[in-house]
């Protein structure tokens, strides 16, 4: 591809990006996420670092950046506070891995650690992964966690370890890792339905964070099934998959729904609906 | 090797074909010779080979360590001798991600009654007048990033390919090695990554990374 082709084309750069993947998905695994229903309370994350095996790196580390939350709640203050109630505070976004179908982590990994498998999900596998930290530079979210220190001793010291999920390994020093969107609740769901000859029924398993969730906010399930309730809330806020052709209509306050960073068509799996504010309600 | 023939079956020809006055006939004999030579015998040689047409583990010395076992239980005894189905002891294998240990009351099922003066069998009712359970240790034990099922493999290989269960011993085999022979279990397959795929190549398994590890 020449500078001038690339040039002529830049308006159509990663729109093709679907083009090359997988296209025969068995599922779709999406999250809705109603910030307006989030309270902050972090329930999510906790929940995240009690399945997932995160190391608790402590103080220190955490200042430096090293933190292993695969969902962060992140906090969002206003310069000029000119809401009713400026005492409520921040304004609180989950952040994890968005699970992109267009993912921008997946053509740099140089050994094919991270990839893209049939539920739609990015996959990283750490025995393959040999620590270059490209994907976490490439990718637009900042949810890539790298293993700088071994924390097995550390984080959990005895008795701890034996509060470890045996359904997934526990990461060593030089790997990265991330939201898996609880690959292995999904393994023994599809298990049990392949099992049973059955497809997965919606709302048969959640993710760590859903089912953590006090208020309800997180929304999890296949976008494939068109009755789950993913699927009705993303065809509420007229959110579809692919490449990024959706514009928030000013005049209907009613459709909330965004996918963060979908402009770099990225076809990220999480939709947020936007909180409502006091100014515009 | 194969390319390296080629390569001198090239320079030969060259040569020969010069020196017998590069005529047709001759060029084309020399051809057939060579092919037959540096092709056609490399090609039979490697169709000689065990091809992976059903499964074909790597052979070869696999020897584990010997697990020393709280009692020396007699697979031997029970497979070959007794005819026992290796599903009734470890019942999960059908369903279940791990095959399981049998409980000390289903040993003693039979041995309340069965060879009650054979001194493995006085330490096991031992045991179970204790309330205890023999501390039986993991012989075929796979990595932690691993994820195995025995319920999946179980039904490919048993139950949705029509196998007849009372010879499952087989399908065990293929992982486990030929337990009916020995007394205490022993790892003799390698049971390493390359072990599984060449068994997941011959039989269209799953190659999706997440399936296996996690």
């Amino acid at each position: 591809m020449s500078f001038k082709n690339i040039m002529e084309n830049f308006s159509n750069y990663r729109k093709d990006a679907e083009m090359g993947g997988h296209h025969d998905y068995e599922h779709r695994w999406a999250m809705a996420i109603d910030l307006d229903v989030c309270t902050g309370c972090n329930a999510c994350s906790t929940a995240c670092y009690a399945e997932n095996n995160l190391a608790v790196v402590g103080k220190e580390k955490f200042e430096k950046g090293q933190g292993m939350h695969w969902l962060r709640v992140e906090r969002y203050w206003e310069d000029n506070d000119t809401r009713e109630h400026p005492e409520n505070g921040a304004m609180f976004l989950p952040m994890m891995c968005q699970q992109c179908g267009a993912a921008t982590c997946e053509p740099v990994c140089p050994v094919a650690a991270t990839y893209h498998t049939p539920d739609g999900l990015n996959a990283q596998v750490y025995n393959r992964c040999i620590g270059s930290r490209y994907c976490n530079n490439n990718c637009p979210f900042r949810v890539r966690y790298f293993n700088f220190w071994s924390y097995y001793e550390s984080s959990w010291p005895e008795p701890l370890n034996m509060q470890l999920n045996p359904d997934l390994s526990v990461r060593d020093k030089g790997v990265m890792e991330k939201c898996t969107f609880c690959i292995q609740r999904i393994r023994v769901a599809k298990d049990l339905a392949r099992r049973e000859e059955r497809k997965v029924i919606d709302g048969e398993f959640l993710t760590a964070c859903a089912q953590a969730c006090p208020t309800g906010a997180i929304v999890f399930g296949d976008t494939m099934n068109p009755e789950s309730q993913v699927s009705k809330a993303w065809a509420k806020h007229q959110i579809t998959r692919g490449p990024h052709t959706h514009t928030k209509p000013k005049d209907n306050p009613e459709l909330r729904g965004y996918r963060i960073f979908a402009e770099l068509n990225v076809d990220p799996s999480v939709m947020y609906l936007e909180r409502v504010r006091e100014t515009e309600v | 090797m194969r390319l390296i023939n080629l390569a001198k079956c090239q320079r030969s020809f060259k040569h020969f074909g010069s020196l017998l006055g590069q005529s047709r006939l001759n060029t084309r004999v020399l051809l057939g010779i060579c092919f037959t030579v540096f092709l056609w015998m490399p090609l039979q040689a490697s169709a000689e080979l065990p091809v992976p047409s059903h499964i074909s583990p790597p052979v070869g010395d696999h020897e584990g360590e010997d697990v020393p076992q709280p009692i020396e239980f007699p697979h031997n005894r029970h497979v070959k001798d007794m005819k026992i189905n290796c599903m009734y002891c470890h019942t999960y294998a059908r369903r279940s991600k791990v095959a399981g240990i049998p409980p000390t009351s289903k040993c003693m099922g039979c041995h309340k009654m069965i060879a009650t003066d054979k001194p493995r069998i006085q330490k096991l009712t031992e045991y179970w007048e204790k309330g205890q359970s023999p501390r039986w240790k993991k012989v075929h034990d796979v990595p932690d990033y691993v994820h195995f099922t025995h319920e999946k493999h179980i039904r490919r290989f048993v139950f949705d390919a029509d196998f007849p269960v009372e010879d499952v011993q087989q399908v065990c085999g293929l992982c486990h090695g030929e337990i009916r022979e020995m007394t205490v279990a022993h790892k003799v397959k390698p049971l390493t990554m390359g072990f599984c795929r060449r068994c997941h190549e011959a039989n269209g398994g799953p190659g999706d990374c997440w399936k296996c590890h996690k």
